[in-house]
């Protein structure tokens, strides 16, 4: 008895054959292929964020000011990786966002927005929906850049001991995660200034701050907030950049000094030379007292009516 | 004899229609889905060409109101007290003189400062040699090109008379440049 004849048997003509096969091969090409849409979708959204991220820190830049905060809201679970490096006349600030995507997994982009204008301080990766960008003039003698903080809100920073103006300074930021003693919680980062049982220690008199076991050294608030939101190597990194944007400024006010010496004579060009040649010579925070000396000269030095900056 | 293999060729005449016809059909379909894709891959590169362009313009509005205080330019307190966007113009020419240490620093592609108040019929450059007779000053060489946001800001500097240094400020517009993505 011919086979073909047996009761049940699937008659299945080729063209139905061929047409199943070529079916699941145009179905398996078009998940692919959305998949794959799906994930360059991921890091577009993600090079766009942290591009956003940078546009948003232009409005920080102060005037009068002495500090100013702002906050950036995510709409989904959000990580920033802060990336630095001193490469060029100025070295540059990268921002890399990565967002949980829809199966709950974060969408590793590999794509950096680059800015060379920008100093953002804070741990290498910060996770959270919202986060808090505080931001603080840094000068040294003249005004070099403003200093970006950004923190998650949820990690809370505790203020103990804290000098007046710095007490005064954080709660008239109300920035919500940077607390004063009194509203501390157990769960919040201890800040001492005096010492105690604390994640951070600041000496303010020897101008050092201590974390995670290392040292990092500081001249004015601003860089001590610097050294507080961020992780010794951000630090150091941002603060040579700080100085390769001082070496420019310095050489800035050397051409200025040159252009209207006719007019109205300064005489500081060779404290901004010294200085110059200090930051172009600047290893670590280590060394930052030894340009201080230049920045109290220069600082003596710049008044009357042919003020430089 | 003869018979039997004509049924067989008749046979496989038609099997081999019915694979061109399958395989012409999977071409069209394979053509009808490629030009899909392409079609979706224009639209999304149109789009992020878009975005790349909104984002530049967003980055040089947000830029123009405050690039005035950024310590490049800013007058800082050398004419009396600290002022909100004001551009000491000594400092400006400097930075003309190093704009190719600052190129690519702000992200933009260049900067125009035009002084408008007092005005002048023609617009004279600045360089070494007319400042301070000159109302405008360029960091970079070369026209504005692409699309400009701007933003009034006063524009100071020292000047002397019979030796002795006064302050000097004018009305003036700061031009910021970003190229249009193509």
């Amino acid at each position: 008895m011919n086979t073909m004849n047996k009761k049940g048997y699937l008659q299945i003509s080729f063209a139905w054959l061929f047409a199943i096969i070529v079916g699941i091969v145009i179905i398996a090409l078009a998940i692919y292929f959305v998949t794959k849409m799906v994930g360059t979708q991921d890091t577009i959204q993600s090079a766009k964020t942290s591009k956003e991220i940078g546009i948003l820190l232009n409005p920080l830049e102060t005037s009068f000011e002495s500090a100013v905060t702002s906050s950036v809201i995510f709409p989904k679970e959000t990580r920033i990786y802060n990336r630095c490096d001193n490469y060029g006349n100025f070295g540059t600030q990268k921002i890399e966002i990565m967002q949980k995507s829809i199966n709950n997994k974060w969408s590793k982009t590999g794509i950096e927005a680059s800015f060379q204008n920008k100093y953002i301080f804070s741990e290498r990766n910060s996770e959270g929906k919202t986060f808090y960008i505080f931001s603080k003039p840094f000068e040294f003698p003249f005004k070099v850049a403003n200093l970006m903080y950004i923190s998650s809100a949820s990690t809370n920073y505790c203020f103990i001991d804290a000098p007046k103006d710095v007490e005064v300074e954080i709660s008239d930021l109300k920035q919500p995660n940077l607390k004063l003693e009194e509203e501390c919680s157990e769960e919040d980062i201890k800040v001492c200034f005096e010492y105690g049982n604390c994640n951070i220690q600041v000496n303010y008199d020897v101008k050092r701050v201590e974390k995670n076991n290392e040292e990092m050294f500081f001249e004015t608030d601003a860089l001590m907030y610097a050294a507080i939101f961020s992780d010794k190597a951000t630090y150091e990194c941002q603060l040579k950049r700080l100085m390769q944007r001082i070496e420019q400024l310095s050489n800035l006010y050397v051409n200025k000094e040159d252009f209207i010496g006719q007019r109205c004579d300064s005489n500081l060009g060779g404290y901004l030379l010294d200085l110059k040649d200090s930051a172009v010579k600047f290893d670590d925070s280590d060394g930052l007292y030894r340009i201080n000396n230049i920045i109290e000269e220069l600082e003596e030095k710049n008044k009357g009516d042919c003020k430089l900056y | 004899m003869i018979v039997i293999k004509n049924k067989t060729q008749m046979k496989t005449k038609k099997a081999q229609m019915k694979i061109q016809q399958t395989a012409f059909m999977l071409l069209a379909i394979t053509i009808f889905f490629v030009l899909v894709g392409l079609f979706v891959l224009m639209f999304k590169m149109g789009s992020m060409q878009d975005t790349a362009e909104i984002l530049e313009r967003d980055n040089a509005m947000s830029l123009v109101t405050k690039l005035a205080n950024s310590p490049e330019f800013a007058c800082g307190s050398v004419f009396g007290t600290q002022k909100v966007d004001c551009i000491d113009a000594d400092k400006v020419m400097a930075l003309k003189q190093n704009s190719a240490i600052y190129e690519g620093f702000w992200g933009i592609s260049n900067i125009e400062i035009l002084k408008i108040y007092p005005g002048s019929e023609e617009n004279v450059e600045c360089n070494i040699i007319t400042y301070p007779n000159c109302n405008l000053i360029r960091i970079k060489e070369g026209e504005l090109t692409g699309y400009s946001v701007s933003n009034f800001v006063s524009l100071c500097r020292k000047e002397s008379f019979e030796g002795s240094p006064y302050n000097k400020c004018e009305l003036a517009r700061l031009m910021v440049s970003y190229e249009a993505i193509e």
